[in-house]
């Protein structure tokens, strides 16, 4: 430390001595905290691939002002615990800027570890931004200025889904809501019920069993057979998803179903044709998207390798906004990162279906949502088989926006 | 000489924020917290042989009620210093060790195992269900309050808390052992039948071994939730519960310090590997399997069985042996990472992979040298461990 203060003090001396260069602008450090070696890494790493190859474009299309944006990566482990370890050893290792998707009690971990970080050295803020972690509490109880959600939330998956739903007549007017019993599927239940009345439907069942625990979902089907409902509505991701898909198959029950994970991959290629015909909302590119999406992929895959999944979309999108806020922000010795958190509020993408921008109230993003149901026309075909997504209705990000919730209290910078 | 060891780690250990920046103060908490837990959970294991498949009940019980504890602080409706609030984790998660222990230790071996996996799960089913109390997926989430002039704010000032807790706690763990109850533990884990024709009640001692364990692990999680101000249901987790029984039997559940080896051994070598490696857990899976053939005893059985013979031995051939066995065990871990770690790198890239990069260096899958290197790394453990098994035989002969 001395002999630090000793160099940069002679530094100083000889560089006023030869004359004053413009100093060294700051490098900006990005630093991707994911599950990379735990269960469930196989999807949530995806965040990070994504974010990895998304600075890469970005950098190459000029980074900060002609200066390269640096990318760190640290395992979370799925575990909130070793979460905390990682968000200290990130910003010890100079990070500005957080990232992190796969988990929302890995994202629970962060968005509080930030705020303490910002509230106990006001000179060395970081910036949080959620690429992917979907709870609720991050823009009601738990938000802050220094932390932005990009990723949706259970109110604006549901709204877009009834909305599309309705408009291409695949609603019905009785729906069963069945989700997994943890804060997420609470919150899908929330929503299904809130949208009941402005969408004209009644819910005609509500359940809530074990996450990731049902090998058999016969009796779930049998009480959705005898609710005699028209419609189907779930939260549910991973084997809670594909086992219900495939009971319903199974089953020869006629129903519409509504979900919000059918595109995460190894879904479609599990739960098989069952799945055709059933609807889904998410920020889904590739058809939707059109010229503008294929361009974006092909520059994907020129440096990754592979076409990008929906997950790797989101983080480039979301480098991509980055970047964006960062055209306003000049560079200096010191990264503000106040500076890039005001500039982040106003920033604003065009990606292939629609604008994306933040909202300053909670920093929620409104992204463009789009619906789609899953068809052998599609044409781009996922996980290897057969089926794809078909595009029904592109949602814009200001209508598919949940309001903002009264929980929020945010102290801005004065 | 054994006075002087402990004096060195405590001194040591006090001057660890002064020597290291805080990314590594933080590593050193977590080492700290994990090892007071595998303590508790070998209280239950060394003495009674019970083994207890499911103590992350009571470390996330301790988590849990430290936090709520810290959130009763900061809205000020309770008035504890924050050093102390720990100590209400520990009670917490004593009282649910109490009743789980009640029951559990009706039974003893797999069953009693059993019945602990089954009730963590049931908090863990709970803490996702119930979120009011453990608050959902997000979790729940609290600050330091500053006491006494202190502000907490730095992980060096909570570490101190840590140590000045987990020292204690470790030592009261020790002379736990020496007590009249320790011994009928011991005897317990011996032959319970015995005990009870002795005229103790068995199942007395063994609850209160139980809920004992329960506290320290709660004591464990309420420093942890202390330093994280941070806690969600996942701290119930399978893989906390595992994590405990590996750290313990691979550092050695017959000696009082073997399990703190394992934990500060494992929690270092995952802080620091994790970020290097996406396969770090394949590696420590590994060892518990190698360590569990070849040394179930643990680490540090195997480094006090080297100790004795020390003291038996001329010093210069137990160099050698060391010496050869050390070089033997580098060689073969140097093999298998590099092949481990080219084949994940080649598989990640796909079929069409003709070069990997690994250790700054692009390695070409075609080459011979490539695999010239881990076969002639493999042949040189081979004739070190040839060489080490003879020294160690002549030594045998020796003595005997």
């Amino acid at each position: 430390m001395k002999f630090g203060v000793l160099t940069a003090f002679a530094m100083t001396a000889v560089a006023a001595f030869v004359g004053t260069p413009l100093p060294a602008a700051a490098q900006l450090k990005v630093a991707v905290i994911e599950n990379l070696s735990g269960p469930g890494s196989a999807t949530n790493r995806l965040f990070a691939v994504g974010m990895k190859n998304g600075l890469t474009l970005v950098n190459k299309a000029g980074g900060w002002k002609g200066q390269p944006i640096e990318y760190l990566e640290y395992d979370s482990q799925g575990s909130s615990s070793v979460a905390a370890d990682k968000v200290r050893a990130a910003i010890a290792d100079g990070a500005h800027i957080l990232v992190s998707g796969g988990s929302s009690a890995v994202a629970g971990q962060i968005v509080e570890d930030v705020r303490k970080q910002n509230l106990r050295n006001p000179d060395r803020r970081v910036i949080f931004m959620n690429v992917g972690a979907e709870a609720s509490d991050f823009t009601g109880e738990k938000c802050n200025f220094y932390s932005f959600k990009y990723a949706m939330n259970a109110e604006i998956r549901v709204k877009a889904l009834v909305t599309a739903m309705k408009a291409a007549g695949a609603l019905g007017d009785r729906v069963f809501s069945i989700n997994q019993n943890y804060s997420w599927g609470k919150d899908m239940e929330a929503a299904i019920t809130r949208y009941a009345g402005p969408m004209g439907y009644t819910v005609v069942d509500k359940v809530l069993h074990d996450v990731s625990k049902v090998q058999d979902f016969s009796p779930y089907v049998a009480r959705i057979k005898s609710s005699n409902a028209s419609t189907v509505i779930t939260g549910n991701w991973g084997s809670d998803l594909i086992l219900l898909v495939k009971e319903i198959g199974a089953s020869g029950l006629k129903v519409q179903l509504g979900s919000t994970f059918l595109e995460l991959p190894g879904t479609l290629s599990s739960a098989g044709a069952s799945t055709l015909g059933y609807y889904t909302a998410d920020f889904y590119l590739p058809e939707a998207g059109g010229a503008a999406a294929k361009a974006l992929f092909d520059r994907y895959k020129a440096i990754a390798g592979t076409l990008p999944t929906t997950s790797e979309v989101k983080s480039v999108v979301m480098a991509q906004m980055l970047q964006a806020a960062l055209a306003n922000v000049e560079l200096g010795p010191k990264v503000d990162t106040t500076k890039i958190a005001l500039a982040l509020e106003k920033a604003k993408v065009q990606t292939p279906i629609g604008e994306i921008s933040m909202r300053a109230a909670d920093h929620q993003a409104a992204v463009p949502l789009v619906v789609s149901v899953v068809s052998k026309d599609a044409s781009f075909k996922v996980d290897g088989t057969d089926m794809g997504f078909k595009p029904v209705k592109v949602i814009p990000g200001p209508e598919a926006i949940s309001a903002v919730q009264e929980t929020c209290k945010m102290d801005r910078p004065s | 000489m054994k006075w002087l060891a402990i004096a060195a780690a405590t001194i040591g250990l006090l001057l660890v924020p002064v020597l290291f920046g805080d990314r590594f103060v933080f590593v050193f908490i977590q080492m700290l917290t994990a090892s007071l837990f595998a303590l508790a959970f070998n209280l239950l294991w060394r003495h009674t042989r019970l083994l207890s498949f499911g103590h992350a009940a009571h470390f996330g019980a301790g988590m849990f009620a430290t936090i709520h504890l810290m959130r009763l602080a900061e809205a000020n409706v309770l008035a504890v210093p924050l050093p102390l609030i720990p100590l209400g984790g520990a009670l917490a998660a004593c009282l649910l060790g109490v009743v789980a222990g009640y029951f559990a230790t009706v039974r003893t071996g797999t069953y009693f195992a059993m019945i602990t996996l089954a009730v963590a799960e049931l908090i863990y089913a709970l803490g996702s269900q119930w979120e009011a109390l453990f608050g959902g997926e997000a979790g729940l989430s609290s600050m330091r309050l500053p006491w006494a002039g202190w502000t907490f704010a730095t992980t060096g000032e909570v570490y101190y808390i840590v140590l000045g807790w987990v020292v204690p706690a470790a030592a009261a763990l020790y002379f736990v052992g020496l007590t009249p109850l320790g011994r009928l533990a011991f005897a317990i884990g011996d032959d319970e039948t015995r005990v009870r024709f002795l005229g103790y009640n068995a199942h007395r001692a063994k609850t209160m071994v139980f809920a004992l364990s329960a506290f320290h692990a709660g004591l464990a999680g309420g420093l942890l939730a202390l330093v994280n101000e941070n806690v969600n249901y996942g701290a119930f987790g399978g893989t906390v519960s595992a994590s405990v029984v590996l750290h313990t039997f691979i550092g050695g559940s017959g000696v009082f310090l073997g399990p703190v080896i394992g934990a500060a051994g494992l929690t270092l070598l995952g802080a620091l590997l994790s970020d290097v490696t996406r396969l770090w857990l394949l590696y420590v899976g590994a060892a518990f399997v190698l360590m569990m053939l070849y040394s179930p005893e643990g680490l540090a059985a195997l480094f006090i069985a080297n100790l004795r013979l020390w003291r038996e031995l001329p010093w210069p051939s137990l160099v050698r042996l060391n010496l050869l066995g050390g070089l033997a065990v580098l060689a073969f871990v140097c093999t298998t990472v590099f092949v481990v770690e080219l084949a994940a790198r080649a598989l990640t890239e796909g079929a069409s992979a003709t070069a990997v990069v690994l250790f700054g260096t692009t390695w070409s899958l075609s080459s011979p040298v490539t695999w010239a290197i881990p076969i002639a790394l493999a042949l040189a453990g081979h004739v070190a461990l040839k060489a080490a098994i003879r020294q160690r035989r002549r030594l045998e002969d020796a003595v005997a």
